[in-house]
């Protein structure tokens, strides 16, 4: 990667298009550097996923900030608003409880499924067995399900007479059924095992690609030393697997907080705003209400935790 | 149709596959496509000062006018089939049509209205107007409405919500900014056969007797109430206990935001109690909290409750699937002779003040009140404009008009609670949610409508 030093000034600060993982792309960039024309022809090449980044990523971000500022309807002339919208947002009650929620979110988008990722790897890898194809799919399969239609089942299989209330009642544990997501005090656990789901095939799908690449010598190396499966798995792969956590880390944590359609489309915030979020609180102030400022307001409020929350996991992860 | 019904749609997906930048790049990133979720929608700021929206020379008489109009609408049944009789009629007019869904319709006619290509006329919805009127996008209508007569030909009550402010504060005064072109009402169906496994034989005539029938199903094992509290049902139950306890006029105030209005009343509160007490007796479950409109209405169908309110939009399913089974009824009152009261909304059309051809335009609307037109709301399943069109024979259908023309010509049409502000709808769901759930007290459900109220208009 020595190679790709030089090309480091070509990269604009922030809208540097995918620097990947290979060394590919800065080799090439890297043979041109250094001299006058070549490099701005180096940035003729970036143009058009340049252009693509700043018109759809960094324009409307920077426009969500601008409109943060307005009191605006979307139709008529904005005022200016300075931090009034702010204000309103931080000192609104529903605010902290749907960034709480949120953050309970967390636990059952992030942490379950990496937990239960890690689980599977190392139930799958270590010997080859047949059918391993045949589990990934299956657990990657609610990945490729659009939301809506994950939601809407499982609304099904969370009502009263629903599948989950069934098995409770087949096994013996009727005493517990209930309609999940109506309920009060278990709507938010209800919804979060949802995301579980939803995450962990993700989850295993990467940490399982990650433990492919961790040299077989390493295991063999710890198996010969008399290494059992549960040492070799926390000793070989788990280290091996840092890169993997961390990215799997960010994914769920910026799917649990920017969580909508599920939500949306499951409780839509009930019951009484149990499980209220953030996104759902900025898509009403933004189309039932028109407020537009407001809306923003929080939008921006949720990036800057989201950015928070994301890099600290980065950090965390950081190979020394 | 139901006030304010959603679909789901897909929003904000969490942006897989970015995260292999390094740190402060990914959340950059995730972080733009989430602000961009967020105003991908707005309006590219389309303001300027108002536009004059009163016509000046107004004419009834379109003989000669060849004209094409556009229009703009979601609602369908009744829009085409209502525009189709139009044209039927005026052969020199013709229509061509836009429909939006519904999820997206209040931006995209906001949008729409407020551009130089705007529709001649569009489908009114109280949100887009709160924004299209002050910024003098919609035709005032009160000139046509005098020349045509329209205090007479339509229904009082459906004109109100049309009518407002310049600023679109506070409604039934003012200005009218549209014309209704179908009627829907809510009230209460019932399982005829159930009604009479549970031992009641007649339909409940009073509030004690709905009670008692509630009761009688409970204790049948029958489920007093399909209860959809995952959306509108909760709030619409409740809204019909208030209009058969409650001041109408009272009401009326408050949603239409008069000023110095309150929803903390006497009657709101009995009839919030008595909501509350329906919960207690396990006559609406917790349950009901998980249950779409759409689940509540099954349950129905399958004939697993006795009790369904909803609005006339239910009819046709219920009827085609139940026939003779399920029977219609307005929620009573206190007394069997109390005048009727029940909440209901219309499909009505605003003119864009940038139109070419207003008087075609304004033919169209008075054209709603005819007779034909009727005919047309009727046999698309809406309360016709013109209460006077006799029944047919048609079973249920026949049932809900009938009970709507026991409204109407009272004048008890009286708008939906969530009518109120913008953000009505967000107290009244998670509200009686509160309420079902036990979290919350009558008296803390009733101040936070308030609360809104006085958010809004205070």
């Amino acid at each position: 990667m020595g190679e790709g030093a030089p090309a480091r000034p070509l990269h604009p600060p922030a809208p540097a298009p995918r620097p990947g993982r290979g060394g590919g792309r800065p080799r090439r960039t890297g043979r041109a550097g250094g001299r006058g024309r070549p490099r701005l022809k180096g940035w003729l090449y970036l143009l058009p996923a340049l252009a693509v980044y700043g018109g759809f990523a960094i324009y409307p971000a920077l426009s969500t900030l601008y409109f943060s500022f307005l009191d605006w309807d979307g139709v008529q002339l904005p005022a200016w608003a300075g931090l009034e919208n702010y204000t309103r947002v931080v000192s609104d009650p529903l605010l902290a409880g749907a960034i709480g929620n949120g953050l309970v979110l967390i636990v059952f988008f992030s942490l379950l499924p990496i937990a239960v990722g890690l689980l599977m790897t190392g139930l799958l890898t270590g010997r080859p067995r047949r059918g391993m194809t045949f589990y990934r799919t299956v657990f990657f399969l609610p990945q490729v399900l659009p939301l809506v239609a994950v939601g809407t089942t499982w609304r099904w299989l969370y009502s009263g007479d629903g599948a989950v209330n069934e098995f409770l009642g087949a096994v013996g544990l009727g005493g517990l059924t209930r309609t999940w997501l109506g309920d009060y005090d278990f709507a938010l656990v209800a919804l979060g095992l949802i995301g579980t789901w939803c995450m962990s095939g993700l989850c295993m799908v990467l940490f399982m690609s990650g433990a492919q690449k961790i040299d077989p010598a390493l295991h063999e190396a710890a198996a010969l030393d008399g290494a059992g499966r549960l040492r070799r798995f926390l000793s070989v792969t788990l280290p091996g697997l840092r890169r993997e956590i961390s990215i799997a880390g960010v994914i769920t944590t910026i799917a649990a907080l920017a969580s909508f359609d599920l939500v949306f489309v499951t409780t839509n915030g009930g019951p009484a705003g149990q499980t209220n979020v953030p996104a759902l609180l900025v898509y009403r102030l933004a189309f039932n209400e028109g407020d537009i400022g407001a809306a923003s307001a929080l939008a921006v409020v949720l990036t800057l935790l989201v950015i928070a929350l994301v890099s600290l996991i980065r950090l965390l992860a950081r190979e020394k | 149709m139901p006030p304010e019904e959603k679909t789901p749609s897909q929003e904000s997906k969490p942006p897989r596959g970015r995260a292999l930048r390094p740190a402060v790049l990914s959340a950059l990133g995730s972080a733009a496509a989430l602000t961009l979720t967020a105003c991908a929608a707005l309006p590219g700021g389309s303001g300027g000062p108002p536009q004059d929206n009163t016509p000046d020379e107004v004419s009834t008489d379109i003989s000669g006018v060849s004209a094409t109009l556009t229009l703009a609408y979601t609602d369908d049944p009744p829009s085409s089939e209502l525009v189709e009789g139009f044209t039927d009629q005026y052969p020199d007019v013709s229509v061509e049509l836009r429909q939006t869904p519904f999820t997206d319709y209040v931006k995209t006619i906001t949008l729409s209205m407020s551009s130089d290509d705007a529709p001649d006329i569009a489908q009114y919805n109280p949100g887009a107007m709160r924004s299209l009127v002050p910024g003098g996008h919609i035709l005032n209508l009160d000139p046509y409405a005098e020349a045509y007569g329209w205090e007479e030909s339509f229904p009082s009550a459906a004109l109100e919500p049309l009518q407002s402010d310049e600023e679109a504060s506070e409604f039934a005064t003012g200005s009218l900014y549209a014309a209704p072109g179908a009627l829907s009402v809510l009230g209460v169906f019932y399982n005829t056969e159930l009604l009479e496994e549970v031992g009641v034989e007649e339909p409940p005539a009073t509030l004690d007797d709905f009670e008692d029938a509630l009761a009688r199903a409970d204790e049948a094992g029958v489920a007093p109430l399909s209860v959809g509290g995952l959306e509108v049902g909760g709030f619409q139950i409740w809204n019909a206990l208030l209009n058969s306890l409650g001041d109408h006029t009272e009401y009326k105030d408050w949603v239409y935001g008069a000023a110095g209005s309150s929803i903390e009343t006497d009657a709101a509160a009995e009839a919030t109690d008595t909501f509350s007490r329906w919960v207690d007796e396990g006559y609406v479950t917790e349950g009901a909290n998980a249950t779409s409109d759409d689940d509540a209405r099954a349950e129905f169908v399958a004939g697993d409750s006795l009790f369904l309110v909803t609005g006339n939009w239910a009819a046709f399913e219920l009827e085609a699937e139940m026939g003779d089974d399920a029977g219609f009824m307005l929620m009573p009152g206190r007394t069997a002779d109390q005048a009727p009261v029940a909440s209901g909304a219309s499909v009505a059309y605003a003119v864009s003040s940038s139109t070419e051809h207003p008087d075609a335009a304004a033919a169209f609307l008075d054209w709603l009140s005819s007779a034909e037109a009727a005919r047309i709301q009727l046999d698309t399943g809406f309360m016709p404009v013109d209460t006077q069109v006799p029944a047919e024979g048609r079973g249920l259908l026949d049932e809900v008009n009938a009970g709507f023309a026991e409204v109407a010509d009272n004048d008890g049409i009286v708008p939906f609670p969530d009518y109120a502000t913008p953000g009505m709808i967000d107290q009244l769901t998670p509200g009686v949610q509160g309420l079902i759930s036990g979290s919350s007290t009558p008296e803390e459900f009733l101040a936070s409508l308030q609360a809104e109220w006085e958010g809004h208009h205070g």
